[in-house]
């Protein structure tokens, strides 16, 4: 019976200290004062500080030179959720392996889905290449709802920038009228800025390129160039030598001149196709922060569009 | 009968079968109607997003979000959406042990085998509540749940759960067979705490404690109605505590430390020792290089555990895995066992080394050899072929 005498206190611990973390913890969350944004990807990061100034404080869970389709689900990122007002995603299926978990093991009711605090973004664009008919995973990694690498359209810049600021002043309604200023500025940039960057690409040779992966497909389309074509069989499925022949028959027959692709991909594919081809590897950042000297979401768009508008220019 | 299935046939067949006429003037009907809403609706709205040329950009951007139509309904989407997301996973074995078959009550036999069938439901059951499912088929007869989960967020940093689960002892403990980092389980998982895991019914509080690392603490009240103990025939609970801390060390190593204790009554008689406790540590280094995390990781992962009570055993393992091409693994383990007492006390020693091939995210095949060196016996030697998929919606995994 000794043991009787040693488990009763043990279980009584077990109580009070349920009741305690209870209490404790729910009055552990102080007041706020700036309101903490989370982010998923250094983009969306970039526009919310676009929007938000210095109203709010903003981090990113991941980082511009990370492929946010493979991040995992890190304890350390719950915390980072844990502690946000507002976490805006991308969507689209892009951050699916992961976040799911992060909002849950953040334990923040403020931002679980369907809060004010959890803002999906792709809900303020026009998703492109959205599967018709069914979809299945012998096409790859496909994503049903549409192509999730919009923020690489600069044109969707002010869309998102938009929901950003409508939400931020439904939490903080004071500030309206700042963060519908900051968003409007920053529209009038990208607007100001967008014909220079299609004037720069409009003047280069052969507007078609091949891509290793779908990533690209939205900075294309809004510059008028063509993808013939990916590394990738289907998306997320790595090239076969058999797929990357027939790509480089294509590229031949097209006269391809460039291979782009997002610098978080391994070049060894590209490279053996670049000397099949005569083609020439353009490795970039996909994302704010994918490099040095890519601080914000401009300086992106002057990187891409003035190294892509190099490279089509070559003989 | 013939007849009778071209009546049916006619039945279900489209309208566009019955007559050209007929389906081609509603269609023709329905386009018309369709074109005067679409007038109607750009009257409305003014221009489309089809701005002209030298329209203000600015003010077609500070539109801001309510694009309609940006998201309409599509037949496979949203009308799905209130149905549990559904995924299967399936494991098929091949075995070959130097012992062969002659004994009957060996656990790894020389053979082909479905390991384990796994179907997952997963959804949110109301605006508080979400539910898990998981029913494990093993081999080809038996289906039971093994786990059962509901979830609440009742506070900030405190969530609780309610249910059939793996218990937070360790970490392998918690793991789904699918999910495993090696075919089979750690020796000392599967001595101590049994082929199927310490899985009990019984619930959970899970507080996220506020300090400037990760730290999560568990307190689990649970049935504890298995091999090590015998709450129901004590009118009593299995009581289980588990830290969990994470530190990153740099931004792509993380080291992670966690502890145990469990403690409940058994079913010796009570004037014996009639208590088990069990006590756990685990530590666990993640490498993953930013930028380059689809083809490099490496973990090592140990864990200790000790048992006291009626059946005195303690173990430990330790493993590594390295994944060094996009799609390949090469993984070794080390494991080590000793039971004092009981029905065959003794040490047990077990090599391990695996190499995987990861097609894709939803399918890997793995090739294990075990080498296993029991204090009594003699040494064996295994060799293990698996085939590891799962179907259905995108598995989110855990760190």
């Amino acid at each position: 019976m000794s043991n009787n005498n040693f488990q009763q206190p043990v279980k009584i611990a077990f109580l009070i200290c349920a009741i305690a973390w209870l209490l404790i913890l729910s009055a552990a969350d102080g007041a706020l004062a700036r309101i903490r944004v989370v982010t998923t990807t250094e983009d969306l990061a970039a526009i919310a500080r676009e929007v938000g100034g210095g109203l709010i404080q903003v981090e990113s869970i991941t980082r511009g030179v990370q492929d946010t389709h493979f991040i995992e689900a890190k304890p350390s990122f719950m915390l980072k959720v844990n502690r946000a007002d507002l976490l805006i995603h991308q969507g689209l299926g892009l951050e699916i392996g992961w976040l799911p978990l992060l909002v849950t093991g953040g334990r923040n009711p403020q931002v679980l889905e369907g809060q004010p605090g959890n803002l999906d973004l792709s809900r303020a664009i026009v998703p492109i290449e959205v599967p018709t008919g069914e979809v299945g995973r012998h096409m790859g990694d496909v994503h049903p709802e549409g192509n999730p690498h919009y923020p690489l359209d600069p044109e969707n810049g002010p869309l998102m920038a938009g929901a950003i600021a409508q939400r931020l002043a439904e939490l903080d309604p004071k500030h309206q009228s700042a963060y519908q200023e900051n968003q409007r500025r920053f529209a009038n940039r990208i607007a100001a800025k967008l014909p220079e960057w299609k004037k720069r690409l409009a003047a280069v040779g052969p507007r078609v390129v091949v891509t290793y992966h779908p990533t690209w497909n939205y900075f294309l389309k809004r510059f008028g160039i063509e993808n013939a074509g990916t590394l990738e069989p289907l998306p997320g499925v790595p090239p076969s030598p058999a797929h990357l022949g027939r790509l480089a028959e294509t590229m031949k027959q097209r006269n391809v001149k460039v291979i782009l692709q997002a610098n978080y991909f391994e070049t060894r594919n590209a490279e053996l196709l670049a000397k099949k081809t005569g083609a020439r590897v353009l490795s970039m950042p996909v994302s704010v922060g994918g490099a040095p000297g890519v601080e914000n979401y401009f300086s992106l768009f002057d990187m891409l569009v003035e190294r892509l508008a190099e490279a089509l220019r070559q003989p | 009968m013939i007849f009778i299935i071209s009546i049916v046939f006619a039945i279900l067949a489209p309208a566009g079968a019955w007559g050209e006429d007929l389906s081609s003037s509603t269609e023709s009907d329905r386009i018309q109607r369709l074109e005067k809403r679409l007038e109607k609706l750009e009257a409305e709205r003014g221009p489309g997003r089809l701005t002209p040329p030298n329209a203000d950009p600015s003010r077609r951007f500070n539109r801001g979000i309510s694009i309609p139509g940006a998201r309409a309904p599509r037949a496979t989407g949203p009308s799905r959406r209130f149905n549990p997301a559904i995924s299967v996973s399936g494991l098929l074995l091949g075995t070959h042990t130097n012992q062969g078959n002659a004994d009957s009550d060996r656990e790894v036999k020389t053979g082909m085998d479905i390991q384990e069938v796994e179907i997952n439901l997963s959804a949110n059951v109301d605006h508080w509540l979400r539910a898990r499912l998981t029913l494990a088929m093993e081999e080809t007869d038996d289906i039971e749940i093994e786990e059962f989960i509901t979830e609440a967020l009742i506070a900030k940093n405190l969530s609780l759960r309610a249910g059939k689960f793996f218990t937070e002892f360790g970490k392998h403990n918690l793991l789904h067979t699918h999910v495993y980092p090696f075919i089979d389980q750690p020796l000392v998982n599967e001595e101590i705490l049994g082929e199927e895991g310490l899985n009990e019914i019984g619930m959970s509080l899970d507080a996220l404690l506020p300090l400037p690392f990760f730290s999560s603490l568990s307190l689990q009240f649970l049935e504890g109605d298995n091999d090590l103990f015998a709450g129901p025939l004590n009118d009593d609970f299995l009581y289980l505590v588990h830290s969990k801390n994470l530190f990153d060390l740099t931004a792509d190593l993380t080291a992670e430390l966690g502890g145990s204790f469990a403690t409940g009554r058994n079913g010796a008689p009570l004037d014996s020792d009639d208590h088990t406790h069990l006590a756990g540590a685990d530590l666990t280094f993640k490498w993953k290089p930013a930028g380059r995390e689809l083809y490099r990781t490496f973990i090592w992962q140990s864990e200790f555990m000790n048992a006291s009570g009626v059946n005195e055993a303690r173990g430990i393992y330790s493993l590594l895995r390295y994944q060094f091409a996009r799609r390949w693994w090469a993984q070794g383990r080390y494991g080590f066992f000793t039971r004092k007492g009981g029905e065959d006390p003794g040490d047990q020693n077990r090599i391990s080394a695996l190499l995987a091939f990861v097609p894709s995210e939803f399918s890997t095949l793995r090739l294990q050899y075990n080498h296993l060196d029991p204090s009594q016996g003699e040494v064996e030697h295994q060799v293990l072929l698996q085939l590891n998929f799962s179907m259905g919606s995108h598995p989110a995994h855990a760190y």
